[in-house]
């Protein structure tokens, strides 16, 4: 290609020489000539090259003129570049257009922050959901448009690991529930996700309702079973045959009470939203009592000591937080043989305070600690029916420590005992001062 | 060059403030909200706990108020705020002596619903004031939505919608005077209920101040005392002269 177009050029050169020679010899003047006819020639290079500025200027890539040799090619190349470049671009383009319309039909609502918080860009839903107006609300920081107090404070706090739900009363008619999820990415750029949860929310709203509500309508009739049955059980002239399955009865009246009573409880502590008030509450008489309570038992282990390392006060509902120790304690002596013994320990350091309870029962292997505070989780479910817990008393334990932004720890080891100890911070402590070590054993 | 940096930064951190205490307006809106909302479903679902909850958490309303306020007269002194700015931090000044009005009575609505918990219920339900209180609700929303986008237009329309709250209050007023003549056990009741609308209506006319400080702010005209219908032609034609 190249040796030929140089060869070509050189043939058309010498050709204009030759016709420059033979013109200026006819008219008797050969150099003549050939300046003459090289001089055309560059004249006619010079037109092309002319053309061609103006067909590059004219933005009319179609209309190329049309040329031979190397202008020709020059031309040929410079409308493919041109055309390969359009063709990429109406392609990014064309992408960009894709995505902008499937963002902007996405049944979630996305809203795109700078790292001030201010909208950069929102989708359709978004603005359905969240009342937006359009362009006009670019540059707006959001919580100044979206101001409930839950979710200034979700933004402002800068841990986005888990959604805020929020309600919201845009658009008429209902009351609408809408979850918002901030994602950072990029230098500090924020994208929001809403969703309308209205119909999860009033789903669970039922879910509690029906709780508390059965809860409460079964345990009248179970009072008056109860009460039957006790009543029969001490009868002096009931059938001695009868007398085992009554009293069998009467257990398990018993735990279906507890259960209910669990429950019930569990429904409170759902709907109590915040966290709990701040009440001082007076761990080292809680602990007294929770000693009398288990050595009331029968059986009960032999060995059950309280140590108060601390007059720390505990600052919560004590209602709930005596519900929660007694929940401990007591599953600490159900699962403990009479031989055995039960440490409970209060102590407070610069983390916050401490509560744990010690057993030397059965003990739980490693794989159930995860699941134990699900509701009706059973490590052994024939065992535990015997003891008679309801299968409730740790999700209440794990309500409780929640409301209180408290933690519960588990250690155990299967045959040796169990240790569960609940993680108070700092800030639900009224004082922190040591006191000397005050230790009372059973008898 | 460098004093050219100084006076940049300088005058992004007066932007910045500017725009922190307008945040804090209606993050003390957006509290103010949620507590009419939380008053209302106390009285209309009888929830007395609620309703304490409710006027207990007025003190925190008081607290922003105190703060903005101070943050307000430290921009006063430190930056000589002029023009624009003046009359955004003079409005602020202005709109959240309204927003805590507003949460007092918010509290009034909760202390009433504690009350009225205990008292029998009217056979419609509170249909009537739960109907105002939806709009109120609306007509404070749209207002701190105006403040936000610096909207006078929907100011003024929001301003407008206050006439017939006060209408629907007037119409409530009337018709706990006719169950109070008809069934006297339900005095007690209706005179509490009659304390709640008038507290609601009461918030319709600070969000209608709210208003008239936004149109202050974007257009420098107080038009406090004036008719809104008169304000919406001059404010027509400031635009058509401006245009």
């Amino acid at each position: 290609m190249n040796s030929s177009g140089w060869l070509s050029l050189t043939v058309r050169v010498a050709l204009a020489v030759a016709a420059g020679l033979l013109i200026g010899t006819l008219l008797s003047s050969a150099l003549g000539g050939v300046v003459a006819v090289l001089a055309l020639y560059l004249l006619s290079q010079f037109a092309y090259l002319l053309r061609i500025l103006r067909w590059l200027r004219s933005d009319q890539i179609a209309l190329a003129p049309d040329l031979s040799g190397p202008w020709g090619e020059l031309v040929a190349m410079v409308a493919r570049l041109f055309r390969r470049k359009q063709f990429h671009k109406q392609r990014l383009l064309r992408l960009l257009r894709e995505l902008r319309r499937s963002t902007a039909a996405m049944p979630d609502g996305v809203v795109v922050l700078n790292p001030q918080a201010e909208i950069l860009w929102f989708n359709r839903t978004a603005a359905r959901l969240l009342g937006f107006r359009g362009k006009s609300d670019f540059g707006i920081r959001i919580e100044n448009l979206v101001r409930q107090p839950e979710f200034v404070r979700y933004l402002r706090a800068g841990s986005y690991s888990a959604p805020v739900v929020v309600q919201s009363s845009i658009g008429q008619g209902q009351e609408r529930f809408l979850s918002l999820q901030i994602v950072p990415y990029g230098a500090g750029q924020l994208l929001t996700l809403v969703r309308d949860v209205t119909r999860e929310a009033r789903l669970e709203a039922m879910r509690k309702d029906f709780v508390a509500n059965a809860s409460h309508e079964l345990r009248s009739p179970l009072t008056v079973i109860s009460g039957y049955l006790e009543t029969l059980t001490q009868d002096a002239e009931i059938d001695p045959m009868l007398l085992g399955p009554l009293q069998e009865m009467r257990r398990q009246a018993q735990r279906m009470t507890q259960i209910v009573q669990d429950l019930l409880e569990l429904s409170r502590l759902e709907s109590s939203e915040g966290p709990a008030p701040v009440h001082p509450i007076d761990v080292a008489s809680l602990m007294a009592q929770l000693r009398q309570d288990v050595l009331a038992r029968t059986p009960h282990p032999a060995v059950v000591q309280t140590r108060v390392d601390s007059n720390a006060r505990l600052l919560g509902e004590e209602i709930q937080i005596h519900s929660a120790f007694a929940n401990l304690v007591d599953n600490a002596a159900k699962y403990t043989p009479a031989d055995g013994s039960v440490h409970i320990h209060w102590w407070a350091d610069e983390k916050g305070g401490h509560f744990s309870v010690t057993d030397t029962g059965i003990g739980i292997a490693a794989g159930h600690i995860p699941r134990l505070t699900e509701r009706f989780y059973r490590v052994d479910p024939g065992r535990s029916r015997m003891t008679g817990g309801s299968g409730l008393g740790l999700a209440i334990v794990k309500h409780v420590l929640q409301r209180h932004g408290a933690q519960l720890s588990v250690k155990s080891e299967e045959g040796r005992g169990s240790t569960f100890t609940c993680h108070f911070p700092r800030e639900r402590l009224e004082n922190t001062v040591q006191l000397a070590v005050v230790n009372s054993s059973a008898s | 060059m460098q004093a050219a940096d100084i006076s940049h930064h300088t005058s992004r951190r007066y932007n910045h403030d500017l725009e922190s205490v307008r945040s804090k307006v209606l993050a003390m809106g957006g509290f103010v909200e949620d507590q009419l909302s939380r008053s209302l479903l106390a009285l209309i679902d009888a929830d007395s706990s609620l309703g304490r909850a409710v006027a207990s958490d007025d003190c925190k309303v008081n607290g922003m108020e105190l703060s903005i306020d101070e943050e307000c007269s430290r921009i006063l002194a430190t930056r000589a705020p002029a023009a624009g700015d003046l009359r955004m931090v003079v409005a602020t000044i202005k709109a959240i002596t309204d927003l805590e009005r507003i949460g007092d009575e918010c509290e009034k609505v909760g202390l009433i619903a504690a009350k009225l918990a205990t008292l029998e219920r009217p056979a419609d339900r509170y249909r009537e004031v739960k109907h105002l209180g939806r709009r109120v609700q609306v007509m404070v929303r749209d207002t701190l939505d105006a403040f936000a986008r610096l909207d006078a237009t929907s100011a003024l329309e929001t301003a407008r919608t206050d006439r017939a709250i006060d209408e629907q209050y007037e119409a409530i007023q009337r018709q706990c005077v006719a169950d109070m003549v008809a069934d006297p056990d339900s005095i007690h009741r209706s005179i509490e209920t009659m304390w709640a609308v008038r507290s609601l209506e009461r918030i319709g006319d600070h969000a209608k101040n709210i208003c008239e400080y936004v149109i202050y702010m974007v257009h420098g005209k107080d038009i406090r005392h004036t008719s809104l219908d008169h304000v919406a032609r001059e404010l027509a034609q400031s635009a058509l002269l401006t245009s």
